[in-house]
């Protein structure tokens, strides 16, 4: 097995201990499992950084133009802003959901490795990377907007159902998962408009108009009005619940959508690459 | 050179009220107290601590059984009504138990409420003033600093303090679930009750920017408001005021519901969907039960709120037991620590005897060599210095590790062979 390739196994069991802890340290609201869940799930982020990086080193872009390892790349930068965010704000709760995240993304890449492709020539300007990069960033960034929105549910269902005790404790304040969910939401679409417009500009230079009715290009537009929506909705008062469940919905369809183009409508995008 | 802690006194679990009432000590009394019991021959150092559960003298001595004696009697003086009495309600505690007792009393396990946090502050007030008073000495100095630490430790790594157990605090804790900051909160108080001015109360030590104070009589409103710092508003007002309260406290004697669903939606549209938590405090109920339903409205009634505290109740029991283990271990800590100072002049005179005797003999040897450069006289002082300091090694790494156990053998014979306890200097305590 090659170098980068023994990374991805240790860092795929290290997403698992996290996750494990995690759950341990919701069950017995003891403070032990904590440490080792947050040493594992940065153990396994950064060794998973590391094998990508050891892919593209030995690859280029090809490396990641399967769809399993896009979906890699985004577990790892989502463990990354979870594990950034979580040491401003005591988040335990949602790193339980981000760790096992973090894994099924990674096993995806792992099961299914499935080499890579020489880079055309004509897709090596500067306009891949300052289309990928946003991309990656914002679905990561989504990822983890729908995480704290999910707590959030968690959260206002304990509270409106008066029950309390256990895990539940842990939960942080819906003041703060509200916030930082909209925030998030806030970046990703940012990110995601960056990633619309440098792509339409890559889709000239390849296939020589900004539009060609790709099924990507249209999904890509639609998941970026559902975001919009979102937004909007948030800003003329939508908060709390309804938010977060929109929130949710929007990554769903994001995600469905981002795999099925992928994988049934390979087209010129990703597809013409693998 | 043995020193042991005793602690003696009554307690809530030992002793009815009107018994430490009866010992209670205050300001001065407590002082001339500590001076009292210094001044016994069998007591070292003390420190008394009298809360309305606790009356309790901690002492240390050489031995314990007459400091025990000693303290009996001081505070069956005290008490006036003779011994028999006072000695069926007495809690002694000694050695590792009274190093275990204080760590529980300061950590608040030995408390009526167990992880009420009030009994720390009150044991660093009882402990300043034996400080104060002089009658706190190294040890004792120690045991409390440790007791401290220990007290943080568990309530930092327990849960034991962090669930509200009274039903106004059931309520903030709740409160702190739904909103991040308080600063930028506004609490509303709709009349008064004894629990709902205990929230407002709490609310306001969370640090809520301002309270809003309402009442049938207006002339109430404007009383409470003063007390709390808040603003009256009159009560035909409240549907206006509404929309600034993030937290509405209601206890009232209406008989009809004051905030009703119509009302309270149109509050909400008025503040964004902004949260509100509704804490319904009266029976009958001031909030129709329906405003649960509404999205970004919390509702608790006094039954909710109940629960709550009752469930937080027990979970404490559990976070006890866990408390108890930490415990445990740093009384394990102390008593090594209480060993080594025992430890400690014995292995001070070993080294200063030997030292003696090396100066001496250097002195002598150079005496008979008067062709010595000062070169040569330090080479030879530091190679002495290090024989002695070779020698020596081991037994003091022993002595160290065996006067843990309290009255080693190894203490004794090392006096003993060396000869400590008649030459000048031995350093006995």
């Amino acid at each position: 097995m090659s170098f980068p390739g023994v990374l991805l196994p240790l860092a795929l069991l290290l997403y698992l201990a996290s996750t494990l802890a995690f759950i341990g340290h919701l069950i017995t609201i003891d403070r032990g499992p904590l440490r080792w869940a947050y040493g594992a799930l940065a153990g396994a982020c950064g060794l998973h950084a590391a094998a990508l990086g050891g892919r593209a080193a030995m690859f280029g872009y090809g490396a990641f133009a399967p769809v399993q390892e896009e979906l890699s790349i985004i577990g790892c930068i989502s463990v990354l802003l979870y594990l950034i965010l979580a040491v401003r704000v005591q988040l335990t709760v949602v790193g339980a959901l981000v760790a096992p995240m973090g894994f099924v993304f990674t096993l995806s890449a792992y099961l299914f490795e499935s080499g890579h492709t020489a880079v055309p020539n004509e897709l090596a300007s500067l306009w891949l990377p300052a289309h990928v990069v946003p991309a990656f960033l914002g679905y990561a960034i989504f990822a983890v907007s729908s995480c704290l929105s999910i707590v959030y549910l968690a959260q206002e269902s304990q509270l409106k159902g008066k029950r309390k005790g256990g895990w539940f404790r842990k939960l942080p304040s819906l003041e703060i998962l509200d916030n930082l969910s909209f925030r998030f939401v806030t970046w990703g679409f940012a990110a995601l408009t960056i990633a619309l417009i440098t792509g339409s500009f890559l889709a000239r230079e390849l296939w020589g108009a900004l539009w060609s009715w790709e099924p990507v290009q249209i999904y890509s537009v639609l998941t970026w009005l559902l975001y919009a929506i979102l937004l909007h909705a948030r800003t003329v008062g939508w908060r709390g619940r309804r938010a977060a469940q929109l929130t949710i919905a929007c990554f769903v369809v994001l995600a469905l959508s981002f795999i099925g183009v992928n994988l049934f409508f390979p087209g010129k995008h990703g597809g013409s690459l693998g | 050179m043995d020193r042991e802690i005793v602690v003696v006194g009554v307690t809530h679990r030992s002793a009815p009220v009107e018994v430490r009432e009866s010992l209670a000590f205050k300001g001065e009394t407590l002082e001339q107290a500590l001076h009292t019991l210094t001044a016994m021959e069998s007591i070292d150092e003390a420190a008394i601590i009298s809360t309305c559960n606790r009356v309790e003298v901690i002492t240390t001595a050489k031995q314990g059984d007459s400091a025990i004696d000693c303290v009996t009697n001081f505070l069956a003086e005290r008490e006036g009504s003779g011994d028999t009495h006072l000695l069926d309600h007495l809690a002694v505690y000694r050695g590792r138990e009274a190093v275990r007792h204080l760590f529980r009393v300061a950590s608040s396990l030995d408390s009526m409420v167990v992880g009420e946090p009030q009994i720390l502050g009150q044991l660093k007030d009882f402990y300043g003033q034996a400080a104060t008073a002089g009658s706190a000495g190294i040890v004792l100095h120690r045991f409390f600093h440790k007791a401290f630490a220990v007290a943080k430790r568990v309530r930092t790594e327990t849960g034991i303090a962090t669930r509200a157990v009274s039903v106004s605090s059931a309520a903030v804790e709740l409160a702190s679930k739904i909103f991040d900051r308080f600063d930028d909160k506004t609490a509303m108080l709709i009349g008064a009750g004894t629990m709902a001015e205990l929230a407002a109360r709490h609310l306001l030590g969370r640090g809520v920017r301002g309270l809003l104070v309402t009442n049938r009589t207006f002339d109430h409103a404007v009383e409470l408001a003063r007390e709390f710092h808040g603003t009256p508003v009159p009560m035909e007002d409240l549907p206006r005021y509404l929309e600034l309260a993030d937290v509405v406290i209601g206890s009232t004697a209406a008989d009809s519901y004051i905030l009703t669903v119509p009302l309270v939606r149109q509050v909400l549209r008025q503040r964004k969907y902004r949260p509100i938590f509704l804490i319904d405090m009266s029976v009958p109920r001031n909030f129709d039960p329906a405003l649960n339903q509404l999205d970004n409205v919390y509702l608790y009634d006094i039954d909710d709120l109940s629960v709550v505290a009752t469930e937080n109740r027990q979970e404490r029991g559990r976070e006890a037991d866990r408390a108890e283990e930490i415990i445990d271990a740093e009384v394990d800590a102390y008593l090594r620590w209480l060993a080594e100072l025992d430890a400690v002049p014995t292995i001070v005179a070993i080294r200063d005897k030997f030292d003696a005797i090396r100066r001496a003999e250097l002195e002598r040897t150079l005496a008979t060599l008067p062709g010595l450069n000062d070169e040569s006289r330090a080479a030879l002082d530091s190679m002495t210095s290090a024989i002695i300091n070779k020698i020596l090694h081991a037994p003091i790494t022993h002595l160290k590790e065996q006067g843990r156990e309290r009255e080693s053998i190894y203490l004794v014979a090392a006096r003993h062979l060396f000869d400590l306890d008649d030459s000048e200097g031995s350093g006995t305590p």
